[in-house]
């Protein structure tokens, strides 16, 4: 008996797991009534970010394991260039070839720098990725009069920051920056290499739920904070702070940051504003949300040190506001 | 055989999320949270939640008890650069309070019904701001897309093709239809279309007939008889839905509750409110509906390439 037991062992938890998940499946628990309605609301855009989220986190923790178990430093560090310069360019291209989004973006920049790549250049990547991509090019030109010219200056001024901003961190940082906690000494070991296909596989897989459970309690937190503010914060009383064309900016890049919105999503509620504030402002907008906001600063502030996070914070955000100050009367 | 609690919490919670999400998809409320057009994506992630967890469950039980730390050295099958935590070490208190964030999304999701956006969420977005907003800068491509509708047949039916791309050519044959309809049906799906056109150019459509559905919306600075007949557009998900919307006028509209929901049909005009020019309907029938069973409206998708 119990032997049998024994060997049936995982079946049985799962059996017991799955029975528990029916069990919830057929009770109709429904407390929708006695909670305010602010909070249904509030509710709602939470999950939904949740259920937006998920298939481009899932697929960024997925592409972290691979990253994890299937590369090496050696290859990074062949494939990797060696001058600064050239690292950070092709890092930024390397992002703007590349279409993720920004909630999948940071597992994968965590990999990657504890793979050796240098902190600028993943920094680099991080900016371009979500900001420059097909889906987010042809949402922009829909979202604005199928009018090219503000989908052209969100990447072009966005390839630009990211530039910046990645040549700024190797100025300022060194190392890789992670959180004390999740420091490792340890390289890779050569016997991985040797073993089966099938294992490296499966130890890709269970790297990804390690990955997907450290990054998912800060993803919730962020999406139910970004959903509190949408739920009780007035925009209009952001709206009437930005009445100077500098401040308008910056409420604009504020709105960015706390709503954080998908970068593939957002260039409808940029156009929603296009006349209430000038377009640079939008501008401002379109380029700050995707690649710094409030979701993504608590998933980032799970991998690195917080000082290095307000620093990236701060360097992207100078960036976005003073390059758009810059180029505003082209606009 | 060794037990391993965590190991058998992240199991659940993998599918639980699974569950919830098919839950979603099952019951039809999928189309409260996101764009149907993303229905496939987020199934994707309820397959991928379910692959995790039969990946998870053969982690439930551990052969041998050891608790291997950070600094471990190199001796068993895991990985060995592993910088974060791989659910064996122990409880601790900071690990529950981040199990029990994850699994709050969870306990909501099973417990709370989704809701349709109302008129709070409306105002907190901006309301007026943003629908007036709307009407103000002439977009540059409306003379260039009046330009091609010549050589197109005007009669092209485009197939209702809701969640699908259209072509450039089609939509433009939209707006042509638009523009010669007299009285306009504001259908949802081309709704949002529609409304974009009408709020470029109000005076070319000052006097025709125009029939649209929505929840009332209303905000101080409203005169006793108008009120604003508004929708949602959704992107992506309803967070970033935006308020479109007409504001009306007819006597009644003070009796109107806000989040009521009316199909009524009227004559546009043009109006000045707060200083911007904006389309204006002279309601001239209407009766209040139930809400939709699709409320949000989706903006259309044209091919660019």
């Amino acid at each position: 008996m119990n032997r049998i037991v024994r060997t049936n062992l995982f079946d049985i938890t799962g059996l017991i797991l799955l029975a528990a998940a029916f069990l919830l499946l057929s009770l109709k628990l429904d407390v929708g009534d006695v909670l305010p309605s602010s909070f249904l609301n509030l509710n709602t855009i939470f999950l939904s970010i949740l259920i937006e989220a998920f298939p481009f986190v899932l697929i960024g923790v997925l592409i972290a394991g691979v990253i994890q178990i299937f590369v090496t430093e050696e290859h990074i560090q062949r494939w990797i260039p060696q001058s600064r310069t050239k690292a950070i360019i092709m890092s930024c291209i390397v992002g703007a070839l590349f279409p993720a989004c920004e909630c999948g973006i940071v597992p994968i920049v965590r990999r990657l720098v504890a793979k050796g790549v240098p902190l600028y250049a993943a920094i680099g990547f991080m900016l371009t990725g979500p900001l420059i991509n097909p889906i987010v090019i042809a949402s922009t030109y829909m979202a604005f009069g199928n009018n090219a010219a503000i989908a052209g200056w969100r990447m072009g001024l966005g390839f630009a920051v990211a530039l910046i901003v990645a040549f700024l961190v190797s100025f300022f940082f060194r190392g890789h920056q992670f959180k004390e906690a999740l420091v490792s000494t340890q390289t890779l070991s050569a016997s991985r290499k040797k073993e089966p296909f099938t294992k490296r596989f499966f130890s890709m897989l269970t790297h990804s739920i390690d990955e997907f459970f450290d990054m998912a309690k800060f993803l919730i937190f962020g999406a139910f904070l970004a959903a509190a503010v949408q739920t009780y914060m007035p925009a209009k009383s952001l709206l009437e702070a930005g009445d100077g064309p500098f401040s308008s900016i910056a409420v604009m890049m504020g709105l960015a940051y706390v709503l954080s919105l998908c970068s593939e999503a957002d260039a409808f509620i940029g156009s929603s504003f296009n006349s209430i504030f000038p377009t640079p402002s939008v501008l401002a907008f379109l380029i700050f949300g995707p690649m710094i906001d409030l979701k993504n600063t608590l998933m980032m502030l799970s991998v690195f040190r917080a000082k290095f996070v307000f620093s990236v914070l701060f360097f992207v955000a100078t960036t976005v506001f003073l390059s758009i100050v810059l180029v505003q009367s082209f606009l | 055989m060794v037990f391993q609690t965590q190991q058998a919490v992240r199991a659940a919670i993998l599918l639980f999320f699974t569950v919830l999400i098919f839950k979603f998809h099952y019951t039809g409320e999928i189309t409260k949270f996101i764009n149907p057009k993303y229905i496939g994506l987020s199934q994707i992630a309820s397959v991928l939640f379910l692959i995790l967890f039969f990946i998870q469950i053969t982690r439930i039980w551990e052969k041998k008890t050891h608790h291997h730390h950070h600094d471990h050295e190199c001796s068993h099958n895991h990985d060995c650069d592993h910088n974060h935590d791989h659910g064996n070490t122990p409880m601790t208190l900071k690990k529950v309070i981040s199990y029990v964030i994850i699994a709050f999304p969870l306990v909501t999701g099973f417990t709370i019904p989704a809701k349709v956006l109302d008129s709070s969420i409306a105002e907190k977005k901006g309301g007026m701001a943003v629908i007036t907003g709307k009407s103000e800068k002439p977009s540059p491509s409306t003379d260039e897309s009046a330009n091609e509708e010549v050589a197109q047949p005007s009669d092209t039916e485009v197939l209702p093709n809701p969640y699908g791309e259209i072509t450039q050519e089609e939509m433009n044959s939209l707006v042509q239809k638009l523009k010669q309809s007299d009285p306009i049906d504001m259908d949802d799906y081309v709704y949002y279309l529609n409304y974009e056109e009408i709020s470029k150019d109000v005076a070319s459509f000052k006097g025709k007939e125009i029939t649209l559905k929505g929840f009332v919306y209303k905000e101080d600075g409203f005169q006793s008889d108008q009120l604003v007949i508004s929708r949602f557009l959704i992107t992506h998900c309803v967070a970033d839905a935006s308020i479109i919307g007409f504001l009306t006028q007819f006597e009644e509209a003070a009796t109107l509750e806000k989040d009521t929901w009316v199909e009524a049909t009227g004559i546009l005009d043009v109006t000045t409110y707060n200083g911007t020019e904006m389309p204006f309907i002279k309601i001239t029938d209407w009766k209040t509906i139930e809400q939709p069973s699709e409320p949000y409206l989706f903006p259309l998708n044209v091919r660019i390439l």
